[in-house]
């Protein structure tokens, strides 16, 4: 499709402007990834839902039914994932956005991302201990 | 050309509370998610662990705790402001710029809200509260 | 001396005749391993087609000027060497998210305004009197926004970019770098000015950080990392008690 626009010479002249492609994260693998990325929102929603769900059940033995079939295992496991490459990413690029100084010199990125790691790690390490812990 | 009639830019405020509430939620996706997802997801239901959420008892009684019931509506509201943003650029990338509209924003982050509200509800109600 | 040979597919697109632009090859010699695509270009328009148009000027990386599409990456043509791609054929495109005038020439007034709008110079509230000497700065001073002041406003990032190319409202990944470096100037102090332009909804906030603009630019600018840092920066100015002024 081309667009009407006015150029420096006295005439007006046409350009051509394509739409772009709809299926433009196709054509670039940096691009597809950004997609996943991008996408993984969607499982975590969907599992965390499930979560609240299992609270609000909870509400009565009758109701109380906590997953077991091998269909939530596999739906899990695929979330799970997703939640993985979210992680390493959003982590990863922490690095990049976050720029602080330490002594006047600049942390470098890598600390940065290392810190980020080692949180995950903590984090994990703890929050599954109190979930296994409890379920003594 | 792609110049607006010029008018004076200002900063918007709202984007940036969006955008805000996007990092925070991210954050703590990615910190707290993929460890909830492998136990009570994965390991737990295989039976590899015991899990405080398979017995109704514990998990009641877990579930009372004030401190508990904080923790878990941090950690499924926030992460739904950041799905909300990530999923409403998610649809403009796919070529649908309605998703930069008033009114998809509306659904988007009245969505987050909602979630959050259902939440708040949710662990209100489910097993009264109790310390210990 | 082998008589080697390279084939150049290039978009050619006259807004007299054309409804939209076609490719037309052309079979030249490769004479010499250092040959970039721009030699290419210069032979065909100097021996085989004059009619070829496209921007180039200093032929070594600095200019900005010969930004193309080569197969379907946006490269700086001087810098697009053919034994990369030999035997196989080199497509040459105009940058892509921008008008096509002709051939390999796009229109860049769209960036010109955009980069503009950020006001990229020094910005003081007060100009220092001459009897008060120069600016003065350390190293360190200067580190904080030299990666940024390599840009040489090529344009590929803005190719690169599909928020851009979705939206041609973005600011676009320049003129936020651009932005950022006078920021981080330590003589500058506009960072409040250039404030709105940024933060405005077509600004930093459009983009999602796909990172394609750092991967192509050519000189190491990092685009996508100057606009989450400004993000970021922008935000805690807000969030924060008594701001974050930088």
């Amino acid at each position: 499709m081309s667009v009407e626009a006015e150029s420096t010479a006295p005439v007006a002249t046409r350009v051509y402007k394509p739409a772009m492609a709809t299926g433009w994260w196709t054509h670039k693998r940096h691009y597809f990834w950004y997609m996943v990325r991008e996408f993984t929102a969607l499982p975590m929603a969907a599992w965390l839902l499930w979560f609240l769900i299992e609270i609000q059940r909870s509400g009565s033995v009758k109701t109380f039914r906590p997953g077991t079939s091998t269909a939530f295992v596999i739906f899990s496991f695929i979330c799970l994932l997703f939640a993985l490459y979210h992680s390493v990413t959003f982590l990863g690029l922490a690095g990049v956005i976050i720029h602080i100084k330490a002594l006047d010199r600049p942390v470098p990125p890598r600390a940065i991302v290392v810190t980020m790691f080692g949180l995950w790690l903590v984090a994990s390490i703890v929050i599954g201990a109190v979930l296994i812990g409890f379920g003594r | 050309m792609n110049q607006k009639t010029e008018r004076a830019p200002k900063v918007a405020l709202s984007h940036l509370f969006w955008w805000f509430m996007f990092a925070q939620g991210g954050g703590l996706a990615a910190l707290v998610l993929p460890v909830h997802i492998l136990v009570q997801g994965v390991l737990g239901p295989l039976g590899v662990v015991p899990v405080a959420d398979r017995h109704y008892d514990t998990w009641i009684s877990i579930l009372g705790n004030p401190i508990v019931k904080l923790y878990l509506l941090v950690l499924i509201a926030l992460p739904f402001f950041h799905f909300a943003h990530r999923l409403r650029y998610l649809l403009v990338d796919l070529g649908v710029p309605a998703a930069k509209s008033v009114p998809a924003q509306v659904i988007f982050y009245g969505g987050a809200v909602a979630v959050t509200l259902v939440a708040v509800w949710v662990l209100l109600t489910t097993a009264p509260i109790s310390l210990g | 001396m082998t008589d080697k040979r390279i084939t150049i597919r290039a978009a050619r697109f006259d807004p007299e005749k054309d409804k939209v632009p076609h490719m037309q090859s052309y079979d030249i010699p490769f004479s010499d391993e250092s040959m970039v695509v721009l030699d290419a270009l210069n032979y065909i328009k100097a021996h085989v087609d004059g009619s070829l148009s496209y921007r180039w000027s200093c032929r070594m990386g600095i200019c900005g000027s010969c930004g193309m599409m080569v197969n379907g990456t946006p490269k700086l043509t001087c810098a697009a060497f053919l034994r990369d791609y030999w035997p196989r054929p080199v497509t040459v495109a105009p940058l892509t998210n921008f008008p096509v005038v002709r051939d390999l020439v796009v229109d860049m007034e769209d960036f010109m305004h955009k980069l503009k709008s950020v006001k990229p110079w020094i910005i003081r509230k007060q100009e220092m009197p001459l009897g008060a000497g120069e600016h003065r700065q350390t190293m360190d001073e200067i580190d904080d926004f030299r990666q940024f002041s390599q840009c040489i406003n090529c344009m590929l990032c803005y190719a690169a970019c599909p928020v851009y190319g979705l939206d041609n409202e973005f600011l676009g990944p320049a003129a936020i770098a651009l932005a950022r470096r006078y920021n981080l100037d330590s003589r500058d102090q506009g960072t409040k000015i250039r404030l709105p332009v940024l933060a405005q909804s077509d600004g930093v906030w459009e983009c999602s950080f796909v990172g394609e603009c750092s991967v192509v630019c050519p000189k190491g600018v990092d685009p996508a990392k100057a606009i989450q840092q400004t993000k970021l920066d922008t935000t805690l100015r807000f969030v924060l008690p008594y701001g974050n002024r930088e």
